[in-house]
């Protein structure tokens, strides 16, 4: 992910910029294991976002649980928040993040009725 | 109503939560401050919501499969981690590796230091507030991670050793571009010295900043540069040379503050120190196999210990690991120098193919937990430059 | 000095607490009784032939249904001024899970204790403050015990569980109300991965 924002393969040029606060974002990016004690945070998190807001699980360990079935490892993100988009790898390659973020743009762009007219 | 005078008003700290999601923290660690005005008075770091419980997956895997799952403990330099795990494993079943194996291992063991200090040059810069810093870091550690794609197919989760040697042998296009790289990386490093080294701010945000004395270093438990930077002389792989340390020649940089700006310094000069030692590497490697014959890892087929062609390649490959004969019963603690610090293994072994207990120590875990330490009276702000400058992963302290 | 040496030592110091001397890969291993281990571990600290003042190492090992005596806590030290370690077992039974904090000797071993705590179950007497750490508050169970099992036995923290109630609740106000239940796709996941063994 750091490498994805960093000058080689540069995210900004597609209008993609990290924000500090989700309140000011449109897509959060799961990224890495998620464990039970995580989950809240996690969500909380998502809840704070405004509508409309889309998630990327970034990472095997985030899609499925990956290597870590184990006791403190919840077996993948989708277990307690909507996930529009799945990036498996581990870890994606920066690449592969990019190709998730214009498979959600897509995914947007198909999506009638859940923003307004004028977008 | 006589209880509403202000000045006898019980003094109340002020409690504030950074984290988990917190950018600068470096992953998700939570710190619960307690403030008086703007000083630091209490620290609580609660840490665990990366913990996956590594150890206990690993009693129920193979030595060979446990490897994998050392590359996502320091995901920034995976590659040292594959070498002390190792390094670990040889002990504990005594097997001798190769001498080409070893110089390859320490190359790349320097290679991913200077991966991981590029990464936290770049981050530590950035929480401060040198933006650029991060981006001219980033352009070298690109070139190395496209080095490790090369040579093991991956750019993070390497898993380039196995217990016995290396998993393939470089190439010769490698060696060049790593001796090209080598050439020119001490003047990269001048031109990070000349963006921070001078500016004022960086300075002034550095100086003076999150002292620990020499003592307390020692009895705290830190290692590595953050543990050098106070004055201690304690590098595993001058006082414990694994690998092929004991033939190249480097120097240990040792601070004499052990402030914020120290543990900088010592790490830019570890960044010409591991330079230093790549380049000997190259010009040193012998010729020769890099794999002890007898290594119980996967066997690719190259190997007369393939496996057999009768059992399935999952049986097969369990069998081989498991009928070893010289898997004696024993514990065996082996330490490596990261970028970190010293990361350890412990193993208990009960004479079967997997690990009866495996416990990691891991130098992030210990340098969290000297945060209160640190941070007490400190401004809150400083905070940020002292996590920062004990260069923690979160992935590694959780396990 | 020599690991073996430092090993005779203890044991002419403390007669009587040593129980087991045992050498491995060049590494020696001091096998102690628990109830002088905070005095052991000061004068291995304090004594200036010996000078341990890294504690590199702590954990706890279960060997259940292996040993009479479950529990080992284990501490890996080195000297870095004389350059030699020794690693010393303190025997604790199941009984009586309780040994002594060695926190006033070596700041660090404060995490490490509440690790192992956290993980084994074994109380460190004397320790500052001895809490779970890595897993949440209220979790059931010590993980790294022999009789604890790889997944946890298909038990969630009951933090997590009100988190997933919560998201079960909230999802139809979601746009995609009708995603795939989760808790369904957990049991066909469940059937999958049946024996939750690696490679057997």
């Amino acid at each position: 992910m750091m490498a994805a924002g960093s000058s080689h393969h540069d995210l900004d040029r597609f209008g993609i910029i990290f924000r500090a606060s989700p309140r000011q974002a449109d897509a959060m990016i799961v990224a890495g294991t998620v464990t039970q004690k995580m989950a809240p945070v996690v969500r909380r998190v998502y809840d704070q976002m405004p509508e409309p807001r889309y998630v990327i699980a970034m990472g095997s360990c985030a899609c499925s649980g990956g290597v870590f079935r184990t006791y403190h490892t919840v077996q993948g993100a989708d277990d307690f928040i909507p996930v529009d988009v799945y990036v498996p790898g581990c870890p994606p390659r920066p690449e592969a993040l990019l190709e998730g973020f214009i498979r959600l743009q897509e995914k947007i762009n198909k999506e009638e009725l859940r923003w307004s007219r004028w977008r | 109503m006589e209880n509403m005078d202000n000045n006898q008003r019980p003094f109340e700290p002020y409690e504030i939560q950074m984290g988990p999601q917190h950018p600068a923290t470096h992953g998700v660690l939570k710190l619960d401050l307690e403030l008086d005005g703007e000083t630091v008075i209490g620290c609580k770091p609660t840490v665990g919501f990366l913990h996956r419980g590594v150890e206990k997956l690993s009693e129920n895997l193979t030595y060979a499969q446990a490897l994998p799952l050392t590359d996502r403990l320091d995901y920034i330099a995976s590659m040292a981690n594959n070498v002390v795990y190792s390094n670990a494993v040889e002990t504990l079943l005594g097997i001798e590796v190769p001498e080409r194996a070893k110089f390859i291992r320490t190359m790349v063991m320097e290679m991913a230091r200077i991966t991981g200090h590029l990464l936290w040059l770049a981050t530590h810069a950035l929480d401060i507030g040198a933006m650029t810093v991060f981006l001219y870091c980033f352009r070298e550690r690109e070139q190395l991670l496209d080095l490790f794609e090369e040579v093991c197919g991956a750019r993070l989760t390497t898993t380039y050793t196995c217990i016995g040697g290396v998993r393939q042998d470089v190439t010769g296009h490698f060696l060049e571009t790593l001796y090209k790289f080598t050439e020119e990386f001490p003047s990269r490093v001048r031109e990070y010295e000349t963006l921070i080294d001078q500016n004022r701010i960086w300075l002034k945000r550095t100086q003076g900043v999150g002292i620990v004395s020499k003592e307390d270093a020692v009895s705290l438990g830190l290692t590595g540069p953050s543990l050098r930077a106070s004055g201690v002389d304690y590098d595993v792989r001058k006082h414990l040379p694994f690998d092929a340390y004991s033939e190249v020649e480097f120097e240990v940089p040792i601070g004499k503050k052990g402030d914020v700006y120290d543990r900088y310094r010592c790490r830019m000069e570890e960044l010409l120190q591991s330079n230093r030692i790549i380049k000997q590497c190259i010009e040193k490697l012998p010729p020769g196999p890099i794999r002890a014959d007898d290594s119980p890892d996967l066997v690719m087929p190259f190997s007369k210990k393939c496996v057999t062609a009768d059992a399935t390649f999952k049986s097969g490959v369990i069998k081989l690991v498991e009928d070893r004969k010289h898997y004696m019963e024993g514990d065996v603690y082996v330490s490596g120098e990261c970028p970190k610090g010293e990361l350890g293994f412990y193993f208990v072994s009960d004479g079967k193919g997997r690990p009866y207990r495996m416990h990691i120590r891991s130098p992030s875990y210990i340098h969290i937990g000297a945060l209160p330490f640190l941070c007490k009276g400190q401004m809150v702000a400083d905070v940020i430059a002292i996590i920062g400058s004990l260069d923690v992963v979160l992935g590694e302290c959780d396990r | 000095m020599e690991p073996l040496e430092i090993a005779e030592l203890l044991k002419k110091r403390f007669p009587g607490q040593v129980i087991e001397i045992k050498e491995s890969r060049n590494q020696v291993g001091v096998l102690v009784k628990k109830g002088r281990i905070l005095e052991i571990c000061r004068w291995l600290h304090d004594d200036p032939r010996l000078q341990f003042n890294h504690l590199a190492d702590l954990c706890g090992v279960d060997y259940l249904g292996k040993r009479d005596c479950r529990f080992e806590v284990v501490y890996n030290l080195y000297s870095i001024p004389l350059r030699h370690r020794i690693r010393i077992r303190a025997q604790v039974p199941e009984e009586d899970c309780k040994i002594d904090s060695v926190t006033s000797i070596w700041m660090g071993a404060n995490w490490h204790e509440r690790e192992c705590y956290d993980l084994f179950g074994i109380e460190f007497v004397g320790h500052p403050d001895l809490r779970r750490i890595l897993l949440p508050e209220g979790w059931e169970g010590h993980p790294l015990r022999k009789d604890y099992p790889l997944d946890g036995g298909g038990k969630n923290w009951s933090g997590y569980e009100e988190i997933r109630k919560k998201a079960k609740d909230l999802r139809q106000f979601d746009f995609y109300g009708d995603y795939p239940d989760p808790t369904k796709e957990k049991e066909l996941k469940d059937v999958a991965g049946k024996d939750g063994e690696y490679g057997q």
